[in-house]
């Protein structure tokens, strides 16, 4: 990089834009892929220990080993087993630190489901298999979609690690800018990174909110005798 | 409407290790009736009503819901044929208040249409406006509307047999005394079997045909008719629970419709105040009843408080009486009465017109009448 270069050439990303499009879709893909097959994996998991409490321990432990690994390493042994640059690898590794998130958080959710809401529906009838579906998965929504944000925020940034086995995404383009000490790449990658970050955060808060419409209804203002904060300013 | 169904505890126990929670329990509920499990925390009064569902499993003796041996039958199957109301209510906190109504119905598999009339239906059986609460959040209610949801949403199915875990446990004393009113009431259109707990000995009275005293331990310390409980207790326990003024709580088992209700002077703002002092004249009780368009008391105006001319003003009218409905029983009525510092409590019927008034002297009349319907009926 020289000094007189300008920051960003905005020549180069008009030039350039499809191979920049390419890329988004690919994180996007990427960063999806992750963390639905993470969800899905979670679930599996959280309900063998929602049935088996005793399988919370070793779960959990194994997905925090995972959740501790540098992912530059894990990347690095999965390559001879999985291949280099193959879409297995690169979600392996990305699924894999999904979990202790997702699970905790699902885990947590169904913890939160008040007992006397639990007894109240067992006594109404409903079978276990109802009670679940029907009335503690939904509960546990809000922290179960509260570990989706985290876990897809985290996702889109570790995709760009995946950029070393040649699978990141908007990664690539921030590699390339490295190599090739052109900072324009780099800084459009890591920006639209962010941005996506940020865009996949506000939409699952709207999702949250369109999906839990009860955890937003509070008591009108007028009956609600006791201010919210007994400091006034 | 389903027919009520008798329900008998025969020999019931129920154990956690050695230590018995329900112990040898023997009593009967004849259809229709309520009956009310009363005692102090760790009588096993409510292990008692959740054995009936079977949300408890006893280690002995046989719980019959007609003819017909709870555990005989498929658990969830029983439960959808019960109604269930508990203290804190346990409505769903991610269903509207019609889909809370709605669940038993749904879980029967009922038709749409059929469920949506049957909810509205209820909605306003239990006093809320349909079109107002239905598509409320519980965490949108107070405490009183989401007792209300609860019985309705017990109700939907219209199960012969209700179990009530202190319904009334977890509101004020004045919303308690007006859904317990509301019960009742309920209970004379609906002649539910109604399971009633509740650690309360003043609404033990009040609400049950029958009272079961039980003690720590689960053991049936006195079973009967409330009358017969404060006229005669079983043992020493049973006289302490029910207290030393068993006298006072003879009020709880006479309502206000019992006692003759005095005539009141009333009269609407705007009206002569001459001719309104002319009738006050003629009356034993020195005040006038203001009341507005539809009957409904606004205050009371002092006979000084009348101008020679010109018109009543219900600026100057003073609103502290409490209103009594029919149900309310004589000891809450006094209550009320010394709370708010009177000497008189107006009655008024379900649309709030008034009917008459209830006095303080009336109700010492009352009590120091022999307790003739609570002379014991010796068996």
């Amino acid at each position: 990089m020289r000094e007189d270069d300008p920051l960003i050439e905005w020549e180069w990303i008009i030039d350039n834009s499809d191979q920049i499009f390419a890329r988004l879709v690919q994180h996007v893909g990427l960063t999806l892929i992750a963390v639905v097959a993470g969800l899905l994996i979670s679930l599996v998991l959280a309900l063998l220990v929602y049935r088996r409490r005793r399988l919370y321990g070793p779960i959990s432990g194994v997905a925090a080993t995972l959740y501790t690994i540098p992912s530059i390493a894990l990347f690095a042994v999965l390559t001879p087993i999985t291949g280099f640059g193959s879409i297995v690898t690169a979600e392996i590794a990305l699924v894999s630190y999904t979990l202790l998130i997702l699970l905790r958080n699902i885990v947590a959710g169904l913890a939160s489901v008040p007992d006397d809401v639990r007894e109240a529906a067992e006594a109404l009838g409903y079978s276990s298999w109802q009670l679940l579906v029907k009335v503690e998965l939904p509960l546990a929504l809000p922290l179960i979609i509260a570990g989706v944000r985290i876990a897809t925020v985290t996702t889109v940034g570790l995709v760009n690690v995946a950029a070393v086995i040649g699978q990141g995404g908007l990664g690539q383009l921030i590699l390339s800018g490295l190599r090739s000490f052109f900072a324009t790449p780099t800084y459009v990658g890591a920006f639209l990174s962010l941005a996506l970050a940020l865009a996949f955060d506000v939409l699952l808060v709207q999702v949250q909110q369109l999906l839990t419409p009860w955890a937003a209804a509070r008591r009108p203002r007028a009956l609600s005798a006791v201010p919210q904060s007994p400091v006034q300013p | 409407m389903t027919s009520a169904v008798d329900l008998e505890f025969r020999h019931v126990s129920k154990s956690y290790g050695a230590t018995p929670v329900v112990d040898d329990l023997s009593l009967k509920v004849p259809a229709g009736k309520i009956c009310v499990l009363v005692g102090p925390s760790g009588c096993g009064k409510t292990t008692s009503l959740k054995l009936v569902n079977r949300l408890v499993e006893p280690t002995s003796g046989q719980i019959l819901i007609g003819d017909r041996d709870v555990t005989s039958q498929d658990s969830i199957q029983l439960r959808r044929g019960i109604g269930y109301v508990i203290q804190q209510v346990g409505l769903l906190p991610h269903l509207t208040v019609a889909d809370n109504v709605a669940v038993v119905p749904r879980l029967l598999g009922w038709e749409r249409g059929r469920i949506r009339e049957r909810t509205e239906e209820l909605i306003a059986l239990v006093g809320l406006d349909a079109t107002r609460h239905r598509d409320r959040y519980p965490a949108q209610l107070s405490g009183g509307e989401r007792q209300r949801v609860g019985v309705a949403r017990a109700l939907a199915a219209d199960p012969p047999l209700m179990l009530m875990d202190e319904p009334f446990g977890a509101v004020d004393p004045i919303v308690r005394e007006r859904l317990q009113n509301e019960l009742l009431r309920l209970q004379e259109q609906l002649a539910k079997t109604i399971v009633f707990v509740t650690h309360d000995i003043d609404e033990a009275i009040k609400m049950g045909d029958l009272v079961a005293v039980m003690r720590v331990g689960g053991v049936l310390a006195q079973f009967g008719p409330p009358a017969e409980i404060l006229a005669n207790p079983a043992s020493d326990f049973v006289a302490r629970f029910v207290g030393a003024d068993r006298g006072l709580k003879r009020l709880s088992l006479r309502r206000v419709a019992d006692v003759e209700w005095q005539e009141v002077v009333t009269a609407h703002p705007g009206d002569d105040a001459a001719s309104a002092r002319a009738l006050l004249r003629d009356s034993d009780f020195p005040f006038l009843l203001l009341v507005d368009e539809q009957d409904r008391p606004i205050g009371w105006l002092d006979r000084a408080q009348i101008p020679e001319t010109g018109a009543l003003d219900a600026q100057r009218a003073v609103p502290e009486s409490p209103l009594l409905e029919r149900r309310t029983t004589l000891k809450d009525a006094l209550s009320q009465m010394l709370g708010a510092d009177v000497m008189a409590g107006i009655v008024v019927d379900e649309n709030g017109r008034t009917q008459g008034i209830v006095t303080v002297d009336q109700i010492a009349a009352a009590l120091r009448e022999a307790p003739k319907s609570a002379e014991p009926a010796r068996a």
